[in-house]
């Protein structure tokens, strides 16, 4: 090999980088600071920190247990998207089988669930054991939260491919109806692929939380309603099929996507997600 | 793009404290850096994106930062990650759109003097040939001589350990040179031929 050959070639590499045209920079440093401004500083993090020292005087389980909770609570520092990075944020929500658009229009059609009803247009229903023998992955369910079993079970074997379940709690006390469905917790499961979408949501820019649940990626829609739209059952998205949502945690555990759509706090809502088994 | 090191020790310090402007200034010194590390990784289409979301996904980390460690490479392995990681869930990487500064390739240039032309269009062929070296190739040579980037600072953008950058380096200048001595044979059999030449 010839060492003077390959001195020349890296001599000419120099010259020619010297001579490039790079692609101009845009002004990233306005981008994250506009990100940062609505959102923590890391040093809210370091509670992390404290909780260690604390969690020190602690013992056994229970030391377990509250590391548990830490998580979760860490699991909340959040990122809020603000609208001049809608377009980047937009892209980034990239949930298997979960599209959002931040700031879009909502569809002109709306739908809303008769009042009392248990059915939302979900599919079939039937027990939970049947339901976990037509689907493709365990269906999970709360271990916490004094939820108990699910009033209603409904599956849908077609769409998305590998099937999806939703299970429905009734409201009650602690757990109110949402104003959308009347059901007090809607929680839908399904094996979301990188394509197509099964869900489309629109929400407006910083109504949506960056978060994790279990170490996976998790969104939170709260404040304002938001609009979203299912898969129909021949795999279009029809406008007289988007509806009005409250507060909505979608989440990633494995290859399965969970959404829950109820109207209780961001924390009891991370706290049934991280119990689901 | 040196910046004095204790000035940056100190505002990484303060963005750790939780100094968001302190972290601007960072950001806005190291933006160029960082976007045409990811714009090689990622290519055009994604760059932008992986450079925000990694500054972003930085600021998160800096609890983690070992305070009086070189903030670039650590940097840049953030970014290079978020770089990689769109690439392989996105399309394929874009060619490298490098431009010889002198002499777009859109459209005819006009005439120059002749040296220049000739210098230039050498610079051209070298680029060529750059350009078509699989990835991996292309990102260590790009990285080393179109961005100076030094050996820690190519071994946190490429994801590799930083006595593997050397000998990935030298392979790749290898079949830099091959793909150089084959254009050469190529150059010349064409001239070879009547009215190959103009």
């Amino acid at each position: 090999m010839s060492q003077r050959e390959l001195a020349d070639i890296e001599r000419a590499l120099t010259d020619l980088g010297a001579s490039l045209e790079l692609p101009p920079t845009p002004d990233l440093a306005a981008a994250v600071s506009a990100r940062l401004e609505r959102a923590p500083a890391p040093t809210r993090l370091s509670p992390a920190t404290r909780a260690r020292r604390w969690l020190g005087g602690l013992g056994g389980w229970r030391r377990l247990a509250v590391a548990g909770l830490a998580v979760l609570l860490l699991a909340a520092a959040v990122l809020v998207a603000s609208p001049s990075t809608r377009e980047a944020v937009a892209r980034r929500l990239g949930l298997r089988g979960v599209g959002v658009e931040l700031g879009g229009t909502p569809p002109p059609t709306v739908t809303t669930t008769p009042g009392g009803r248990l059915d939302l247009g979900l599919g079939r229903r039937v027990s939970l054991e049947e339901a976990r023998r037509r689907v493709s992955f365990p269906v999970l369910v709360p271990g916490t939260g004094g939820l108990g079993q699910p009033d209603a079970v409904f599956v849908s074997e077609v769409v998305p491919p590998g099937g999806r379940v939703d299970l429905v709690w009734r409201a009650r006390p602690g757990l109110p109806a949402s104003p959308f469905t009347d059901a007090g917790l809607l929680l839908t499961e399904f094996k979301g692929q990188p394509t197509p979408e099964f869900i489309k949501k629109v929400a407006v820019a910083g109504q949506v939380e960056f978060l994790e649940v279990g170490g996976e990626p998790a969104y939170f829609f709260s404040g304002e309603p938001h609009f979203f739209t299912y898969l129909d059952s021949a795999g279009n998205f029809r406008e007289e099929q988007t509806r009005l949502a409250g507060n909505t945690l979608i989440w990633q555990r494995g290859d399965l996507t969970l959404r829950l759509e109820a109207q209780i706090s961001k924390e009891e809502t991370l706290r049934i997600a991280e119990s689901m088994r | 793009m040196e910046g004095r090191p204790l000035d940056e020790q100190e505002l990484v310090e303060q963005a750790r404290g939780g100094d968001a402007r302190a972290y601007e200034v960072l950001v806005r010194r190291y933006q160029d850096l960082a976007f045409r590390t990811a714009w090689v990784i990622a290519g055009g289409a994604d760059a932008e994106d992986a450079a925000q979301e990694g500054f972003v996904k930085a600021w998160y980390a800096l609890p983690r930062f070992r305070a009086g460690s070189p903030f670039r490479p650590w940097l840049l392995a953030i970014v290079a990650n978020e770089a990689r990681n769109r690439r392989r869930s996105g399309r394929r990487q874009d060619d490298l759109a490098l431009r010889v500064a002198e002499d777009r390739p859109s459209g005819d240039a006009a005439p120059s003097p002749e040296a220049a032309a000739l210098d230039s269009e050498q610079r051209r062929l070298l680029l060529a040939a750059v350009g078509r070296l699989g990835d991996s190739d292309r990102q260590v040579i790009t990285c080393r001589y179109f961005l100076e980037l030094s050996e820690a600072e190519m071994a946190a953008a490429l994801g590799c350990r930083r006595g593997t950058v050397k000998s990935r380096l030298s392979r790749a200048l290898a079949r830099l040179r091959a793909a150089l001595a084959e254009q050469d044979a190529a150059a010349a059999a064409a001239t070879k031929l009547p009215g190959g030449d103009r």
